[in-house]
């Protein structure tokens, strides 16, 4: 199986390095679409898909690979080594985040400059750490995602209703919008939620620009100021947003602070 | 009447409507509120108008959902529908519910229009669904578990057998040596006498160990195993009955032979086989009349058969007769531990084929085993292709 198929991988563009777009949990590469034209223009951009999510293989989708979020870290290396041209520069929201820091400590060279959206090396509050969340939350969520198993299954896409105020979308994307197998989501919604790697957060020299929104209950403003202290190398920048997904609410103010991330590191 | 566009604040319609409305901002902060919705939660519009946003009602693990999945799916596409997200309401109760939503521009601005239904038997229906779905899970994987153990029990059953027949072999193949190194002594007619009978219950010993290896490859392996090869097959069966002329003496056995060919068959199994019957046949039939074993060779198939006359099978135990242990009537001192019928249809079965068997009164017994034969067209039509 390819790399590309596996992934669903999408190219675009040139130019001197290539950005690397990873969307988060819940979600695939169409998280990207307001953000990443922007880009296409000056750099090679890439975007995929996570094994279990979107239009990715779901053949697979190894449970015990996909355990802990280094599986997913094993595939990031192998999309940038397939597609990268110059330097990799990695976008990643979210979990996807997380997943790129630890591509890079497996390979260090690979990954030149991180731009984070939304952030969280770990969910859950423990000691001085506030992470935002209490474990009881995170098995509320899986009691919500197990009440919504149809809502995940690509098998039966509800009636999507029209919106007159929205440019019309292709039927095929309409109904393949972040959906994915609920076992799957299921899954990958305890790996993310409950994983914690705080303690390879000052390993990581990689310049890393942190993209935090002042209302965020997934990734809350004090989570962010934690990882900026504890990274060699890190810039934080807090947009105004309320919500998880600044690339969809606020795509402009994204990229305005991931050029001048971009531009201050020389790329 | 009022345009479905705005729900008017003041239209009582819409204010009881037969299913909450809310408006938000893009943030989610609640903009107009029905009263169908406030009574549901037990909240008064002035509560949350301006005041809430519609994930600040949520569940914790609904505003994780509602921030990683649907509020993008509802900026990418402009609506999602049947979403389902459990409230909390003044008391702190839960209020699952169903909603719809869609994007809309109002006066310049974007606001978020939602309707949502209070879905109580549906939130029981599915987790009632997901339990029976979870112990249906806990069903297989037990079953699962079962059927390993099982087939260890046969495995090593099967190992045991192996194990004990071979043990037996070795000291019967003993007896075997020494019986023919007892001919050689020049014996005396008593002697004789008495060596012909352990040499003949030796053969009995060996022939039963092989049923008993047959019989546990048949039941808990893989089967009987056969190597099919092109068979002169009236030579194979005669050589049989000639054997089985001098074990049976004083007893009439014929060999009947149509058609002619050379079909794939087992040559061994297919000697072991008419043993089997022709034992079966001489046991149970009438002593004074002709056993008739035939083999017959038509187009794609073979057929081997043993004819005696005598009493029938009694119809009740017919349907038995193939399964192992289940002997007929019998009150002969040639007793075995009844797998030889059991074999023959495994033979058979290992070939592709059937056995059949008709008993009456006029026309005496005949087992008939029926195996396909895949060689005739090959041959037939290897040579001109």
């Amino acid at each position: 199986m390819s790399v590309r198929a596996r992934h669903n991988v999408h190219e675009s563009g040139s130019g001197p390095a290539t950005l690397f777009f990873a969307h988060g949990f819940g979600c695939d590469q169409n998280m990207w679409r307001l953000l990443m034209p922007a880009y296409a223009a000056r750099y090679k951009t890439v975007a995929f898909d996570l094994v279990g999510a979107g239009q990715s293989d779901l053949r697979a989708y190894d449970p015990q690979k996909y355990s802990t979020l280094h599986g997913h870290a094993d595939d990031v290396l192998e999309v940038i080594r397939a597609f990268g041209q110059g330097p990799a520069i990695f976008v990643g929201h979210s979990v996807s985040a997380m997943i790129g820091m630890l591509a890079d400590l497996k390979e260090p060279g690979l990954i030149a400059a991180h731009a984070m959206i939304g952030p969280s090396p770990g969910y859950i509050n423990q000691g001085d750490y506030h992470g935002g969340f209490e474990r009881a939350d995170i098995d509320s969520l899986l009691g919500t995602l197990e009440g919504n198993y149809l809502g995940w299954s690509s098998n039966m896409a509800p009636a999507i209703m029209g919106s007159p105020e929205q440019p019309a979308l292709a039927e095929e994307l309409t109904n393949s919008f972040c959906r994915t197998d609920p076992e799957i989501a299921k899954q990958f919604a305890r790996v993310t939620f409950l994983s914690d790697h705080r303690a390879e957060l000052p390993r990581l020299r990689t310049p890393t620009l942190i993209l935090q929104c002042d209302d965020d209950i997934i990734a809350p403003v004090a989570v962010g100021q934690y990882m900026q202290r504890v990274m060699p190398d890190a810039t934080l920048e807090v947009i105004e947003n309320v919500g998880h997904c600044p690339h969809l609410s606020q795509p402009s103010v994204c990229a305005r602070a991931i050029d001048r991330f971009l531009a201050a590191k020389g790329f | 009447m009022e345009p479905a566009e705005q729900p008017d604040p003041m239209a009582p319609a819409a204010h009881e409507a037969a299913c909450g409305m809310v408006t938000t901002d893009t943030k989610g902060l609640v903009l107009w509120v029905n009263a169908t919705f406030c009574s549901w939660l037990g909240l008064s519009a002035e509560a949350l108008v301006g005041r809430k946003k519609l994930q600040d009602l949520l569940t914790i693990g609904g505003r994780i959902f509602h921030q990683t999945h649907w509020a993008p799916l509802l900026q990418l596409q402009g609506s999602v529908a049947e979403v389902k997200l459990d409230f909390v309401d003044a008391q702190g109760r839960l209020v699952p519910m169903v909603l719809n939503a869609l994007v809309r521009e109002r006066q310049g601005t974007r606001v978020n229009d939602l309707a949502l239904f209070v879905a109580r038997d549906r939130d029981a229906y599915e987790h009632e669904l997901l339990s029976s779905r979870a112990k249906l899970e806990e069903l297989v994987a037990r079953s699962a578990r079962q059927e390993e153990a099982a087939r260890d029990r046969a495995s090593y059953a099967e190992q045991m057998v192996g194990i004990v027949s071979h043990d037996l072999r070795n000291p019967l193949s003993a007896v075997h040596l020494g019986v023919q190194a007892l001919r050689k002594m020049a014996p005396d007619e008593g002697q004789r006498r008495v060596i012909d009978r352990i040499a003949r219950s030796t053969d009995r010993a060996h022939r039963l160990i092989s049923e008993l290896l047959d019989f546990t490859a048949a039941r808990l392996g893989s089967g009987i195993p056969v190597t099919p090869r092109p068979t002169d097959l009236h030579a194979v069966v005669g050589d049989a009955v000639a054997e089985l002329g001098v074990a049976f003496p004083g007893r009439g056995l014929r060999h009947v032979k149509q058609g002619d060919g050379q079909p794939v068959v087992d040559a061994d199994r297919i000697a072991q086989l008419v043993g089997n019957l022709v034992g079966n046949a001489m046991a149970y039939g009438d002593a004074g009349r002709d056993v008739t074993v035939t083999s017959r060779i038509e187009g794609a198939r073979v057929c081997v058969a043993v004819h005696n006359h005598g009493a029938p099978i009694p119809a009740d135990i017919l349907p038995g007769l193939f399964v192992p242990m289940v002997r007929g009537v019998t009150g002969g001192a040639d007793r075995s531990v009844g797998l030889g019928l059991y074999i023959v249809c495994e033979i058979a079965r290992a070939h592709g084929g059937t056995v059949a068997v008709t008993s009456t009164d006029a026309e005496g017994t005949e087992f008939r085993v029926t195996l396909p034969d895949p060689a005739p067209s090959r041959h037939r039509n290897a040579g001109s292709m």
